[in-house]
């Protein structure tokens, strides 16, 4: 302050003539000039912060430049210095009371990389207070112009290391302002990201998280989990380090699951129970979205993943965790969740009433899926609470639906599950895993009494996990038609909870109430055939007349329960169609349709896509064909039908309905509502809406063809029997081709059987060389012949010559041409 | 979960020009797979491999961040330097240029490193003249080869460089060159060169004294102790 007064002095000059700020303001600038001594320096810039915040203008055009001179030279040798102008330039950036000034200041400080350089060199310093004022600085800096602060961090030269050892700073101011800098600082930039990880960020992180005592430390551990956060997200190459370090096992640990836990052990009682306040739900949360985020990050095959998920899943449905943890846990397993639901088995817990969530019932060790259908069903600890449809336990309820969709994406699982369902008549049904599911869905509504809305929850939430298993499944389609569910006609509303049975607590009184099979019939009835006559019971309850508004409105939900389901189940399933044609079906449907209000569609424009449906895939043999279908379709109109089904978009309960947004609001909040907790309520899963809006069009067409005319001309019918159309062109084009290549193959083995050739003429060569020698013989022989038929000659002639010799010696005459002979034998 | 234990975790840079299979290495040292066309890497890239050296009977994490060697990249990648405690300084033996350019790579690695990194010069690519003769004398005009063993051998001598000529296609020595820094460095650690922690770039498996005395969260205590209480 006695620098500030000195200045003043000197400045006011002996006159003592008053003096505008500007003035003031451009001579201390000018004593900002290194020229001046260190302590005049000092002394105008502590006089100039004093003016920065009324005179803020005149104080970033003049002294600036000077300042940030102050920054480069003095602020390392003199700390006080280096104090003030650091906060002087903070106050000059500042945005909070004059944006646009604090905006061009920081733009003026981002000119050049030299001041940011500095920021991060005076990091270095041990000085609390060049420190902190540097941190502050960097985060204002960052807050404004977040991208330039971070291309000059990539430069500079000092910059990652300071950074993580601000970290670890020993005072919990600086390291707390260091956190949040480097939460802006990493933010969208992945590069800096991986830098801050190789200078060894997550270790300090850690510390820090530690040092304040995981999830139950405070803000501070929020905060570092924040930032571990921000540098593992959208980031893989950090992701594939983090995993390296060996910290991923502290995540699960910091909520006391062991993260080496073996598959069979059954989590501990301390992980299962804990004391839980607003602060460690926060820092819970920040944790849980840790673990979600490496299970879910893609290619990680790590051997921590099943821990991981497992330990997302132990929160959700085993854990006295609050709902709005267990409902992000739930959110958090991947779609593509390959883990064994089935196959964990896990241990609920439920509050001992009247104990204020102090004391908990250990309940019988389930099936983690079974505990997830339970969840849905039910609700959080079997619908304690369900009572008041609370918004976050209708969020967890869809989480849990959300999940068993996901599970059950894998057509063998469907498979497996909707034939667990199929039970044979030995087999205990309540025994099988899906029982509660089955029970909640054929539950028929009270129609005596006052309509529980917990009921109708239970169904509807039933109809909509039933439906995620036959979606698009023909198989289990098929199969779901043989499901003959107990009829539960009389189940007691309150005390469903056969289910969950205490553990510790008294034997089980009548655990599996052994459901009555209705005498009158002597067949139990098959699911759709339950569905037809639960859906007209409901119709006939709405149309009462003396029902409240309310109450209609849960008939209503009821109702698209069960049309959401049938729509789904009956779309291509022609022999589904005939088995709801023939539990009267059709007369259910037509009634509701023609006596609509003016106000509410939402039931009438369901139903009516469902009697489309119907017609569009009535293909079997029936009593009731679409010739007969047709006439009522007339009767009621086909475009009115088209119009009044097209309405369904414009409702709100209806169109609201989004991928994340399952739960809305519910109506005019009821009185004995607690404020702080808003109630809600479901009334389609993102499924159907994008079943409704894929198919509505088909429907559409559909209604307006002609009942003669085969039905698959419309839609993907038409599709598909082009499809097996062309399938079986190629299909005979190929065995075509395979027909020819079988007789080229063939043609080719004749052609060239050189070997065949070569053996044909060895032979023939040897049977012409026999027969060569044979003919030689001959003819050796046929020589001899001759020689000795010559010798005969000679003999024969010789005994001529004798004879002839005698002849002539007799007188005899002899023959002229023997006189030949006669020379010749002259000769001799 | 169990049995990964480690003695030492030594944080490795591989460096060089562009293109002379720096990220090829790395895939072929963590993956065992050949990375055929492997796109410019951005900024860095992680990978970590378990090393035994079994002169020592010590494992060793690895853990190497391969870094652009794009000239735009080279600010971001310097950071890496200062916290490394080995190098892979690597060229490709086809492109005499990249080898020129170790120099530069190698002055920026000194300038901003610590003075007791390791560093190895690796030639790669031997894969594509392995069908010449080992010696290489005659020099043949239809060789591939621009840098000889020979002169890649004296420079890394005069620079005290560790020197392999390796092939991230065929996984020829690629393997080695790692073990081979990681030997150097624990040489230099026996030698008392990295003592009491100093540097970043190596690290004991026991947690740094100083941490939390409750360490009921901290697990790499008892998961590496078994391992290490013997050195």
């Amino acid at each position: 302050m006695e620098f500030l007064s000195q200045t003043y002095v000197a400045l006011r000059g002996p006159t003592g003539a008053p003096q505008t700020a500007t003035e003031t303001v451009g001579r201390l600038s000018d004593r900002l000039q290194p020229a001046t001594l260190l302590a005049d320096r000092r002394a105008a810039v502590l006089a100039l912060k004093g003016l920065s915040r009324d005179c803020k203008e005149d104080v970033g055009t003049l002294a600036l430049p000077g300042l940030l001179q102050v920054l480069y030279n003095d602020a390392e040798v003199d700390p006080d210095i280096g104090k003030a102008v650091l906060e002087t330039l903070d106050v000059l950036c500042e945005v909070e009371d004059q944006k646009e000034l604090g905006f061009k200041h920081t733009d003026a400080v981002l000119v050049t990389e030299q001041p940011v350089h500095s920021l991060f060199a005076l990091l270095a310093e041990s000085n609390f207070y060049t420190r902190f004022g540097s941190l502050q600085l960097l985060s204002t800096l960052l807050h404004n112009r977040r991208q330039v602060v971070q291309s000059y961090f990539l430069t500079a030269p000092a910059g990652p290391a300071s950074v993580t050892s601000s970290l670890e700073d020993k005072r919990e101011i600086v390291r707390n302002e260091a956190i949040s800098m480097v939460q802006l600082l990493v933010s969208q930039s992945a590069d800096i990201q991986k830098v801050l990880a190789f200078e060894g960020a997550f270790e300090k992180l850690f510390n820090i998280i530690r040092g304040e005592g995981g999830v139950e430390g405070g803000a501070v551990a929020h905060e570092a989990l924040l930032c571990v956060d921000g540098l593992l997200r959208f980031n893989s190459s950090n992701q594939s380090y983090f995993r390296e370090t060996g910290l991923p096992p502290l995540l699960p640990s910091s909520l006391l699951f062991p993260p080496n836990l073996p598959p069979d052990a059954s989590a501990p009682q301390e992980f299962a129970l804990q004391f839980w306040d607003e602060q460690k739900l926060i820092n819970a949360k920040s944790v849980v979205a840790i673990i979600g985020l490496l299970v879910g990050s893609k290619g990680y095959g790590g051997q921590d993943s099943p821990v991981f998920a497992r330990c997302l899943i132990e929160i959700a449905l085993a854990s006295n965790a609050p709902t709005t943890l267990k409902t992000q846990a739930l959110h958090l397993l991947p779609a593509n969740l390959n883990f064994p639901l089935s196959e964990l088995i896990i241990t609920p817990y439920m509050p001992v009433p009247e104990t204020n969530g102090e004391e908990w019932d250990r309940l019988e060790a389930a099936s983690a899926l079974d505990a997830l259908i339970e969840l849905g069903l039910n609700g959080e600890y079997n619908g304690m609470d369900s009572a008041r449809r609370f918004v976050s336990g209708l969020e967890l309820r869809t989480a849990a639906v959300g999940v068993f969709e996901n599970f059950v994406r894998k057509e063998e699982i469907k498979y497996a599950i909707t034939s667990a369902m199929v039970s044979s008549e030995g087999n205990e049904p309540t025994n099988l895993p899906p029982a509660p599911l089955l029970q909640a869905l054929s539950m028929s509504p009270e129609t005596s009494g006052p309509l529980d809305h917990v009921l109708v929850s239970s169904t509807h939430f039933a109809s909509l996990l039933f439906s995620h298993l036959l979606r698009s499944s023909p198989r289990c389609k098929n199969l779901a038609r043989s499901i003959k569910p107990l009829t539960a006609s009389n189940q007691p509303p309150s005390d469903g909870g056969n289910f969950f049975v205490p553990a510790d607590g008294p034997a089980p009184p009548a655990a599996p109430p052994p459901v009555p099979v209705d005498d009158e019939d002597d067949d139990p009835q098959t699911l759709i055939q339950v569905l037809a006559e639960n859906l007209s019971l409901a119709f006939l309850s709405r149309s009462r007349t003396n029902t409240s508004d309310l109450e209609s409105r849960e008939w209503d939900r009821l109702i698209v329960g069960y049309l959401t389901l049938l729509s789904q189940w009956l779309w291509e399933d022609p022999a589904a169609v005939r088995d709801f044609l023939n539990s009267g079906g059709l007369g259910i449907l037509v009634e509701p349709i023609n006596q609509v209000s003016e106000t509410d569609f939402l039931i009438s424009s369901l139903c009516v896509f469902l009697l489309g449906i119907m017609y569009e895939y009535n293909r079997e043999p029936g009593e009731i064909t679409r010739a007969t279908i047709s006439p009522i379709l007339n009767r009621l109109g086909v475009d009115t039908l088209l119009g009044r089904m097209s309405r369904l978009r414009e409702d709100d309960r209806f169109k609201n309905v989004s991928p994340e947004t399952l739960v809305q609001h519910y109506p005019g909040s009821a009185p004995h509502t607690q404020a702080l907790l808003p109630e809600g309520e479901v009334w389609f899963d993102w499924a159907f809406v994008d079943f409704w809006k894929s198919n509505y069009y088909t429907i559409q067409r559909g209604l307006s063809t002609d009942p003669n005319q085969l039905a698959s001309a419309s839609g993907p019918s038409a599709e598909t029997a082009m499809l097996i159309a062309s399938l079986q062109d190629t299909l005979r084009n190929q065995s075509q081709e395979i027909e020819d290549l079988r007789r080229q193959l063939q043609a080719q083995q004749k052609t060239p059987s050189n070997e065949d050739e070569i053996s044909a003429l060895k032979s023939q060569v040897s049977s012409l060389r026999l027969a060569l020698q044979a003919s030689e013989e001959k003819q050796k022989e046929t020589e001899k012949e001759q020689e000795d038929l010559l010798v005969l000659l000679e003999e024969v002639t010789a005994k001529r010559k004798r004879d002839k010799k005698r002849m002539l010696d007799r007188g005899l005459e002899v023959s002229e041409d023997e006189a030949e002979g006669d020379d010749d034998g002259g000769e001799d | 979960m169990a049995g990964i234990s480690w003695h030492y975790v030594f944080k490795f840079i591989i460096t060089g020009d562009a293109a002379v299979g720096k990220s090829s290495l790395l895939i072929r040292l963590t993956d065992q797979r050949f990375l055929a066309n492997p796109d410019p890497t951005l900024g860095v890239e992680f990978g970590s491999k378990l090393v035994t050296i079994p002169e020592e009977n010590k494992v060793v994490k690895l853990q190497c961040w391969d870094t652009a060697g794009t000239e735009s990249f080279r600010s971001i990648t310097r950071s890496y330097y200062r916290g490394a405690a080995g190098c892979l300084l690597v060229y490709d033996v086809t492109s005499r240029k990249s080898f020129l350019n170790t120099r530069t790579w190698l002055a920026d690695v000194r300038q901003h490193a610590d003075p007791h990194l390791t560093c190895i010069l690796v030639g790669n690519k031997i894969d594509l003249c392995q069908d010449e003769p080992e010696t290489d004398q005659t020099g043949s005009a239809k060789s591939k080869r621009q840098v000889s063993v020979e002169e890649a051998e004296l420079y890394a001598k005069e620079e005290g460089l560790l020197f392999v000529e390796s092939s991230a296609k065929s996984g020829l020595n690629v393997e080695r060159a790692f073990e081979q820094a990681a030997r150097d460095i624990l040489d230099k650690i026996h030698r008392g060169a990295f003592d009491d922690d100093q540097s970043p770039g190596v690290k004991l498996s026991k947690p740094a004294t100083g941490n939390t005395p409750s360490n009921n969260l901290s697990l790499d205590a008892s998961r590496s102790r078994p391992a290490c209480c013997n050195s």
